[in-house]
């Protein structure tokens, strides 16, 4: 009886433990499993953000502290920000189609133009831009070689807009540049010559930014520019890089002065244009699109606070910007932005009076008319290694650089080339061959060896041979490999280039190189005789390298 | 204890401590359900001038653990401007509605009211009882002017009001012309613009008050050509309508006098900001008080409509008496605002009212003559104006 009972007591408590282990097991198995694909998996990122290239440094910082303290959202998913560098213009367009969540360009212009494109998209009421805030500005400036500026009377003499124009047109020497329109300070430039040329400092109709005087002014200004870029940040890195200043003066934003004089060897300072200027507001919005979800609001919200906190803004100040929080003494110990650094707090003294939407948008399109025009070749890479992914995205690229340039008075003409100097769609304007080089581009197939340096040559001799000399002549030229089919040299190569620049037409050459192959080496040397630039570019990044380099044209 | 039992302890032992172990590792992630329970929540659509003050008072509210029928409530405050709210009313947009709303004035319930008149056939937010719309703080509208710039505008023109700003606003010459320095360019006027903040349409109206010296303006006034001539060269003076905050105090403190020499702004607004002003630009602002005065009277209105329970009703009038009690009230004096609870003075410690004084804030306006508030009629044809003549220009 004992031992029956034992036995039954024996016989339940082991199915109990046998319950209560198959029971557990699942869960713990669900547990393991997840906790194992959490581990093998990243999480999605909660926030998609924008930004403009000057802030690489800034927000790099900023947004790298806010991962760092590991916030979670109310759902759990951890805060992250997925943040891409892009031009506002471009910008533009991705938060229309819903590519991101939050955007945080140079100038809140922008967000009334994101509004605009949204209505005018989806025909409807309304606007997309949320929540918006602002954590640094920064005003506009011309930033100059103290010498030049000097020259010009700083700093007991203001200097305006009209000087530097004046300067520029008459003095053959003075080498100046902006950006294009698609920067909030390359759009300050422009309006400020439009301002010029209608004789006015505000009130700026759309009647006087197509009057003809204006626009002869305008053009007349313009072919003054020895070149645009894709970016003030670019402008200046490419100036560090160098080791020199190889313009007097440049259009960006006051604490890239600072930027500058805290790293160059020559020194910058910041001209504060008598007539006004604009300020840059960077703006972090959120986008209402219809995907936007509570994870990517809650992050938005928890990343505002974050940089308007105390510390992120102590951080803005360090890094030349003036910070939204009024509390931070701009003069104070520590701060960047004193004389020493070229820049002046106290300014600017006025403003140049911004116009409306549409004049806004009436001087941007007329600007791709009376801009310096271009004559510029591309010359493409069809070797036998661009086989496959690497010719469909250089195709990508190409689409989007003749897609980049906007204005139909454009000339481009492309060259391919592969065991030697193959299909070339002559230079023309863009008006006339953009379909043909559409087609062409479609039709780019690879097979062969690498005649870089004849393609080269070949490009630049029919622009030595046009020798316009009103227009900004440049070779844009891709490759994935290493020269070995030409019958040109590179010494011999660079010394024409040298020879043609200084007698001739001087032409730029921007070299692409395409993979780790390629020929860094010798494009860098093609680059340099040019004063050109030579870009690195991968599978992943051709398509935006080639639309970057549009903007300087 | 023999074989089987150990065996036995030692599975369930095993068994407990996968189920203990998967149970903290789940906790960890912070996604345990929260203890339920019954909350009466109130929802507070709040005018960007009266924000900071109303969150930080709904904060303290929360904190105290205020009940109704012993039941929590929880106060939440978002952010609106009064245009705005009063669009998404009349479009019935607001998902969730809120419980209660606080505009920058009481003519914005009355414009409400009249749209949903029209759908409903009754009034949403009600002009007497207990619900009533009840005021919890004001602001007046003030010249706010950089004392450099407002020291000229004095020399030339003794006084400075709308006349003398719309004189400065068309001197050709600019700053030069008026005896000021040249490097400060033209003369630039500061307004909200009047599409997104309802501060700009308040300049408006008080523009046309002095215009027709009149406290009351209607609709011929604002469309006789004439004015419209005048006010479009007052317009013509602001130098960017484009920007985010659309012309605040904030925005002359942020670019200070490079984008705008003054403007006629909310009180507690250029209260808020002075110090920063001060901080960054070293130049003070000065404080000028208008014969024609407008302000705001940031009324309490809870909305009547079914979507909100009769709890939820009283509960907001709960946070509205707690808005009103004194101790809140003088929160509200720092905010740079005016108390509606007169026992609370406006010269307690630490009032910007007191500290300011120099620069020409007082306590007592004197000599003033009170705007009535336009008819929706009115307020319409001065939007359009401006969408016509000012953004499409």
């Amino acid at each position: 009886m004992q031992a029956q009972r034992s036995r039954t007591n024996r016989l339940l408590a082991i199915l109990i433990a046998l319950f209560l282990l198959v029971t557990a097991l699942p869960f713990a198995c669900w547990w393991g499993v997840s906790r194992l694909r959490a581990a093998v998996t990243p999480p999605e990122p909660t926030l998609r953000l924008a930004y403009s290239p000057e802030k690489r440094e800034l927000l790099g910082q900023l947004l790298a502290e806010f991962e760092r303290q590991g916030l979670r959202t109310t759902s759990g998913a951890p805060m992250r920000v997925a943040a891409v560098e892009m031009l506002p213009e471009r910008m533009v367009r991705l938060a229309v189609e819903g590519q991101v969540d939050a955007v945080c360009p140079d100038s809140s212009l922008w967000l009334t133009e994101t509004d605009q494109r949204w209505r005018e998209t989806f025909l409807r009421d309304g606007v997309l831009v949320g929540e918006a805030v602002r954590f640094a500005i920064s005003p506009v400036v011309i930033a100059m070689r103290e010498d030049v500026a000097r020259s010009m009377g700083y700093p007991d003499r203001p200097i305006g807009w009209m000087d530097i124009l004046e300067r520029a047109q008459t003095e053959e020497t003075f080498s100046w540049s902006h950006a294009s329109t698609s920067t909030a300070s390359g759009l300050l430039a422009t309006l400020a010559q439009f301002y010029a040329g209608a004789g006015k400092t505000r009130g700026l109709t759309i009647e006087d930014a197509t009057a003809q005087s204006t626009l002869d002014y305008v053009a007349a200004v313009e072919a003054t520019v020895r070149h645009y870029g894709e970016g003030e940040l670019a402008t200046v890195e490419r100036a560090l890089e160098e080791g020199e200043l190889r313009l007097d003066a440049f259009v960006v934003q006051e604490q890239l002065v600072v930027y500058y004089n805290g790293r160059g060897s020559d020194r910058l300072v910041a001209v504060y244009p008598a007539e006004g200027t604009l300020w840059e507001d960077h703006p972090l919005a959120l986008l209402e699109h219809a995907d936007l979800d509570n994870d990517a609001r809650e992050t938005f919200q928890a990343l505002k606070r974050h940089l308007l906190s105390p510390q992120s803004q102590q951080v803005v100040l360090q890094h030349g910007y003036r910070p939204a929080d009024l509390s931070i003494p701009l003069t104070g110990e520590g701060s960047p932005l004193t004389a020493a650094n070229g820049v002046d707090p106290t300014q600017p003294k006025t403003v140049l009076q911004m116009p409306s939407a549409a004049v806004v948008d009436v001087v941007r399109d007329v600007w791709w008319y009376t801009k310096r025009h271009t004559n510029v070749f591309l010359v493409v890479d069809t070797s036998g290694s661009m086989q496959g992914d690497k010719l469909e995205n250089a195709r990508l690229g190409l689409q989007a650089f003749v897609e980049g340039i906007r204005g139909d008075q454009e000339r481009v003409g492309m060259i391919e080339f592969a065991s030697e100097v193959g299909r070339t769609i002559p230079l023309d304007e863009l008006g006339r061959n953009r379909r043909a080089l559409e087609q062409a581009i479609a039709d780019l197939s690879a097979g062969g060896n690498t005649a870089l340096l004849d393609a080269i040559g070949a490009a630049y001799g029919r622009l030595q041979s046009l020798g316009d000399a009103e227009r900004i002549n440049a070779i844009v030229v891709m490759t994935d490999g290493r020269e070995n089919a030409s019958r040109t040299r590179l010494r011999e190569l660079q010394m024409r280039i040298r020879d043609g620049n200084a007698r001739g037409v001087p032409v730029v050459v921007f070299c692409i190189a395409y993979g780790s192959d390629a020929d860094l080496d010798t494009l860098a040397a093609i680059a340099e005789t040019s004063g050109g630039q030579v870009r690195r570019g991968d599978l992943t990044s051709i398509e935006e390298l080639y639309r970057l380099i549009s903007t300087y044209f | 204890m023999n074989r089987t039992r150990l065996v036995f302890v030692l599975v369930l032992v095993v068994a407990l401590a996968i189920v203990g172990l998967s149970y903290l590792m789940r906790s960890d992630g912070g996604s345990l359900e929260p203890e339920r329970q019954e909350l009466l929540e109130v929802r507070v659509a709040c005018a960007l001038p009266v924000e900071a003050w109303v969150r930080e008072a709904a904060e303290a509210f929360n904190a105290e653990g205020h009940r109704l029928d012993g039941v929590p409530i929880t106060v939440q405050v978002t952010a609106v401007d009064g245009l705005t709210a009063k669009s998404r009313f009349d479009r019935g947009e607001f998902d969730p509605v809120p419980t209660a709303w606080i505009p920058d004035s009481r003519y914005l319930v009355e414009l409400v009211n009249l749209t949903q008149k029209q759908k409903l056939g009754r009034d949403v937010f009600l002009t007497d009882g207990e619900y009533r719309a009840r005021p919890i703080a004001i602001s007046l509208f003030a010249w706010g002017i950089y004392a450099s710039r407002a020291e000229v505008l004095r020399e030339r023109y003794g006084k400075v009001d709308w006349g003398s700003i719309h004189d400065a606003a068309v001197a050709r010459g600019g700053w030069a012309e008026l005896g000021g320095d040249p490097s400060w360019g033209y003369f630039k006027l500061v307004v909200p613009n009047p599409q997104r903040n309802v501060g700009g349409l308040a300049a408006m109206v008080a523009a046309a008050g002095e215009y027709y010296q009149s406290t009351r303006i209607g609709v011929a006034d604002v469309t006789n050509p004439e004015f419209q001539q005048w006010l479009g060269e007052l317009m013509g003076a602001v130098t960017d309508f484009s920007s985010l905050s659309a012309y605040s105090a904030e925005d002359l403190a942020l670019f200070g006098y490079s984008m705008g020499d003054g403007g006629q702004l909310l009180e507690s607004d250029l209260l808020s900001h002075m110090e920063g002003i001060q901080a960054r630009w070293q130049e003070p602002l000065v404080i000028i008080y208008p014969e024609y005065i407008t302000w705001f009277d940031f009324p309490f209105t809870v909305w009547m409509g079914q979507e909100t329970t009769a709890a939820e009703k009283n509960a907001a009038l709960e946070f509205e008496r707690y808005l009103l009690s004194e101790e809140v009230q003088a929160q509200a004096v720092l905010h740079g605002l005016r108390p509606v609870n007169t026992s609370v003075s406006l010269d307690i410690e630490g009032s910007p009212f007191a500290r300011w004084r120099d620069q020409g804030i007082v306590t007592v306006v004197p000599r003033a003559s009170a705007m009535r508030s336009p008819d929706r009629d009115t307020l319409d044809t001065l939007v359009r104006w401006f969408e016509l003549n000012v953004t499409q220009r």
